[in-house]
């Protein structure tokens, strides 16, 4: 799995909000992506999901370019979101089942059901999603995102609002996504947690990488007190790249 | 091609229990329908003679605003929880959307029909004798043109404030053509009108029913197809 | 180039009023509103054109110019439209004693002028960004503009009861009337780029005060 990202621009109105990405993600690697408010994090993640149509660049999941091979590119792809694209009326169950089918998942009953599992929800399976926590929507937001095997997770603000129970699960659940050989990015301000599924970070300060190195190389404890002036001091910028 | 079935199927099925399961559009479409039946039964009622044409308006004018109701909802339900980008994500044409929800304000706007129509009959005296596989053509042409705009503009229109007005105006104003037709057409079932009228006034005057239903089905057909090829341009952000 | 467009306009409608009044006059009187009229809705339709193929080149290609053009387009239509209607329902009052009846020529008339304010109306009022905006009216611009000749194919069913029963048979007649509609023509152009150029005035000063 491979995802390659090209000089990836976009603009809201005058504002240029992402500047020249580039950004090469193998599989089996987490990269935690970090930045002040209004950085262009979810942008970036919209625009690699393919729900966002950057002003220039290109992206390419194993080859498959995001617009020419939109199917094939589209099914590499797990997205974890802000919201959780869970339909309230239908139950656990359902839901699953219907994202199966939206992804042209034949016989996805036995898959529904590990997945019920590795969520811990399949106590809850009959029960409408309507009535579901914060933490077990996003947990059932999780399996949706997992359900047709994806080469790529991309996560936006996981764990808010999640207590530790959850949080652990999460933390699990992407640690085994990533030793599968999948490939994530998580957006998150908890940089601890992030760091904790991570081997990599990143610092998106006004639409530039302003640091992408792996969580070895850099001190996490500086990194995860203050990341931003972290990335702005000098040692990191390094003239040319990104 | 198989996928391109089952994501049909899905987002259908899916439409269908959602709105079984919340009932949010149908009763209020029913009522409307029918305040909109009696109102204008009443007001005709000086020029009760006119009962055909007025009942025909009634039921189209029915037809369209609670249309209207049901393809607001459809995409409605979407924005809640991000569904909509859930969709997007999927690996199908955005075409495929647009046709899944189009069967089911069609299909909404059958069952609307079923409980709208024998009011309409039976409220200003109408009956079609045994021509209603006929007027259940006319109905179901209406039925499809009806929802094939208002399925598309209603993805354009949803992060509007006054997205139901904007959505009505943009319906009425393209379905105003179909409605000269299919009234027509009703005319002739509801035995106002003879099946061929004899032209009168210019040449180009057309008065057959199989020509108005003729029309109807090429208006579907064009709208249905640029609506189709259009809804990507409209979804995307 | 725009102001010699705008005085070579303004010179053919003087040319073609002109003679439309002196050497081209329709009797009775009234039925002169026709020089108005004719004219009117060929520009009317032509902006509709422009606005289709405008919209279609913004979908193609995604410049910002072909939207302004499209806007331009809209408005000066509409101004085209409401000339077209008002003199429609001057004639149709003159000629048959009725401000309005529904024949085929006055319906499109009719429908034309909504379909450009709903255009417009959706421009105003659609939320998101501009380019969102710009989509969705090009893809309305599309849809009205199949939607025209379904309009015209519908009044059909309907017996025209009211039909003009005059052609413009004199040469005279006939040099105003082109002179007449070459002018509008002209005069439509040159609105259009005078407004598409003052559109995108407006978007350099925003994004300039933005940046």
């Amino acid at each position: 799995m491979t995802l390659c990202v090209r000089s990836v621009s976009k603009r809201f109105a005058a504002r240029r909000v992402l500047n020249n990405i580039d950004l090469d993600l193998d599989g089996g690697q987490a990269l935690c992506l970090c930045g002040a408010n209004g950085a262009g994090k979810s942008t970036l993640l919209r625009v690699i999901a393919g729900l966002l149509r950057p002003d220039n660049g290109s992206l390419a999941l194993d080859g498959y370019d995001v617009r020419k091979d939109c199917e094939r590119y589209k099914r590499r792809l797990g997205v974890i979101s802000h919201a959780s694209m869970i339909y309230a009326e239908l139950t656990v169950r359902e839901n699953l089942a219907f994202a199966a089918a939206l992804h042209g998942m034949r016989k996805p009953a036995a898959r529904v059901e590990e997945l019920l599992n590795d969520t811990a929800l399949a106590a809850f399976r009959h029960d409408r999603a309507g009535i579901l926590s914060r933490g077990l929507l996003q947990r059932l937001a999780i399996a949706r995102a997992l359900l047709h095997r994806p080469g790529l997770l991309l996560a936006d603000e996981p764990f808010t609002g999640l207590d530790n129970e959850a949080t652990a699960l999460l933390v699990s659940l992407f640690r085994r996504f990533a030793d599968d050989g999948g490939a994530i990015v998580i957006v998150t301000h908890d940089v601890r947690l992030g760091l904790e599924c991570c081997q990599r970070v990143a610092v998106l300060d006004a639409g530039r990488f302003r640091l992408d190195a792996m969580k070895t190389d850099i001190d996490c404890d500086r990194f995860a007190q203050d990341y931003l002036s972290y990335a702005r001091n000098d040692s990191w910028n390094r003239s040319g790249s990104h | 091609m198989e996928s391109f079935w089952v994501a049909l199927k899905a987002i259908f099925v899916k439409d269908v229990i959602v709105e079984l399961r919340a009932r949010q559009v149908l009763p209020t479409m029913v009522v409307l329908g029918m305040l909109i039946v009696y109102i204008l039964r009443l007001v005709s009622e000086p020029a009760s003679g006119a009962a055909p044409l007025v009942g025909a308006a009634a039921l189209w004018v029915a037809f369209l605003f609670c249309g209207l109701l049901a393809q607001e909802r459809s995409f409605a339900a979407e924005q809640h929880q991000g569904c909509m980008d859930g969709l997007l994500l999927a690996p199908c044409d955005p075409g495929t959307i647009y046709l899944a929800k189009l069967c089911v304000n069609v299909v909404v706007l059958c069952v609307f029909e079923v409980i709208i129509v024998p009011v309409v009959l039976i409220v200003f005296r109408l009956s079609v004798g045994a021509r209603w596989p006929d007027l259940l053509a006319v109905l179901l042409l209406g039925n499809v043109g009806i929802s094939s705009v208002g399925t598309l503009f209603s993805a354009a229109v949803q992060l509007a404030r006054t997205r139901g007005s904007l959505l009505s105006i943009i319906v009425l104003v393209i379905l105003m053509p179909l409605m000269v037709p299919a009234t027509f057409a009703l005319l002739v079932l509801f035995g106002a009108l003879p099946e061929e009228v004899g032209g009168s006034g210019s040449l180009a005057f057309v008065g057959s029913f199989k020509a108005a239903a003729g029309y109807m089905l090429a208006f579907d057909a064009v709208f249905v197809v640029a609506c189709w090829l259009l809804f990507a341009v409209v979804v995307e952000e | 180039m725009r102001r010699l467009l705008f005085i070579l306009a303004v010179f053919l409608l003087t040319a073609s009023t002109w003679m439309a009044l002196t050497a081209g006059q329709i009797v009775p009187v009234q039925r002169n509103i026709l020089y108005a009229h004719v004219p009117s809705s060929i520009c009317a339709l032509l902006c509709f054109v422009v606005l289709l193929v405008a919209g279609i080149g913004y979908l193609a290609g995604g410049r910002d110019i072909w939207d302004m053009i499209a806007v331009a387009s809209a408005e000066v239509g509409l101004v085209y439209a409401t000339i077209l209607n008002a003199t429609g329902m001057i004639f149709s009052r003159a000629e048959w004693n009725v401000w309005w009846t529904p024949s085929p020529r006055l319906i499109t008339s009719a429908i034309l002028w909504f379909l450009y304010v709903v255009y417009l109306v959706l421009r105003v009022n659609l939320p998101g960004s501009r380019r969102r905006r710009a989509r969705i009216c090009a893809v309305f611009g599309i849809i009205a503009f199949l939607d025209v000749p379904m309009v015209f194919l519908s009044a059909r069913f309907i017996p025209d009861m009211h039909r003009p029963s005059f052609s413009f048979e004199s040469t005279w007649q006939s040099a105003a009337l082109t002179l007449a509609m070459i002018a509008t023509v002209l005069l439509g152009a040159a609105m259009i780029w005078l407004r598409t150029d003052s559109l995108r005035n407006t978007l350099r000063l925003e994004e300039e005060f933005l940046a």
